[in-house]
């Protein structure tokens, strides 16, 4: 009687976890389809290996978890936008953690040096800092097109705006991003 | 309107090399882009889409990591887009391009019809000056012509 017991049992779990597994194969799909365009985007907002592997788990998991595993109308759109903002959250994570253990002499000395200023990594490391300053509809914008490469109609569809509206946005964030450099200096 | 109204636009260079606002302004969008260009020419490992694929694969459920692809994705290396792989051939393909339709355009007579144009064109001249100041002068302006007609008329232009 037991063993008849677990065996409809293991015959049950079976049966829903290649229900569920059929339901979500289309997570792969997606993985496949747009995993190099999100690892460059990722990548170009932190910088670092290990912070792109979390922020793509991270994108993945909560794809994964969408409406109890429901796929969205929109899958680019979604993944794009998950990964962007989950990798900004990491930005200013790690930037706040920076300025916890540097304490504010040695943030002063790093952008007293002319000669640091022609210097790359810092040069990205600045722009990194700015970028996650901007609001958010501006950052959407520079992020998906300047970072993923996206055309304007595709950042247009992915944020639900017209290509003009994210050309002006973009524009827009420049001269943010560049009127908040200049301050700095 | 590029010349005039562009960043290349005289007025608008005289204009920037006086004013140092403008300077200052151009050297921070200057700097944006110069960062914007170094993010994006720092090259990742070439395994890393291969880590992060196994890293997300790793949180999914038991099901779906058993998947063929996902086994498969576990070991995707990134691959250059089709335009950027086909761009190294662009040239080749413009010449090839270009040669097909001269090609073409022999295959279907263009040239030869534009010869017979023209051809019909000088007939038509040669008699014009033929009627109006001689026969000897026409053959002295269109001395070629005048053989290449007498030798034979293709297109059975009438002869003054």
């Amino acid at each position: 009687m037991f063993s008849k017991a677990l065996s409809c049992e293991l015959l049950w779990d079976a049966a829903v976890s290649g229900v569920v597994v059929g339901r979500q194969r289309w997570i792969l799909s997606t993985m496949q389809k747009y995993g190099p365009e999100l690892v460059t985007m990722l990548w170009r907002i932190l910088g670092n290996e290990q912070d792109v592997c979390d922020a793509y788990q991270d994108t993945f998991l909560q794809l994964a978890h969408f409406e109890g595993g429901r796929k969205p109308d929109h899958v680019k759109a979604y993944v794009f936008r998950t990964a962007n903002n989950i990798a900004v959250s990491m930005l200013r994570r790690r930037m706040a953690e920076r300025n916890r253990l540097s304490g504010p002499i040695a943030r002063t000395e790093a952008t007293a040096s002319p000669a640091i200023e022609v210097d790359s990594e810092y040069l990205q490391e600045a722009l990194r800092r700015r970028i996650a300053k901007l609001p958010e509809h501006l950052r959407n914008v520079l992020a998906l097109r300047d970072l993923a490469e996206l055309s304007y109609a595709q950042v247009g569809r992915i944020l639900g705006i017209s290509p003009g509206t994210a050309r002006v946005y973009r524009c827009k964030a420049i001269q943010l991003l560049a009127m908040w450099m200049s301050k700095e200096e | 309107m590029t010349r005039h109204w562009g960043a290349e636009a005289g007025w608008l260079q005289s204009h920037i090399s006086s004013c140092p606002r403008c300077q200052r302004r151009l050297v921070s969008l200057g700097k944006v882009n110069l960062a914007l260009s170094l993010m994006k020419a720092r090259p990742h490992s070439l395994s890393l889409l291969m880590r992060a694929n196994e890293q997300a694969i790793g949180v999914l459920k038991h099901g779906l990591r058993a998947e063929p692809q996902a086994a498969r994705l576990k070991t995707t290396l990134p691959e250059p887009k089709l335009v950027e792989r086909c761009g190294r051939y662009g040239h080749s393909v413009g010449h090839l391009a270009a040669c097909v339709t001269v090609l073409l355009l022999m295959k279907i007579g263009v040239f030869s019809s534009m010869d017979t144009f023209q051809t019909e064109g000088q007939e038509i001249m040669r008699q014009y000056y033929a009627r109006q100041v001689g026969q000897d002068l026409a053959e002295d302006v269109f001395p070629a012509q005048t053989k290449q007609s007498s030798s034979g008329n293709p297109r059975g232009v009438a002869n003054v």
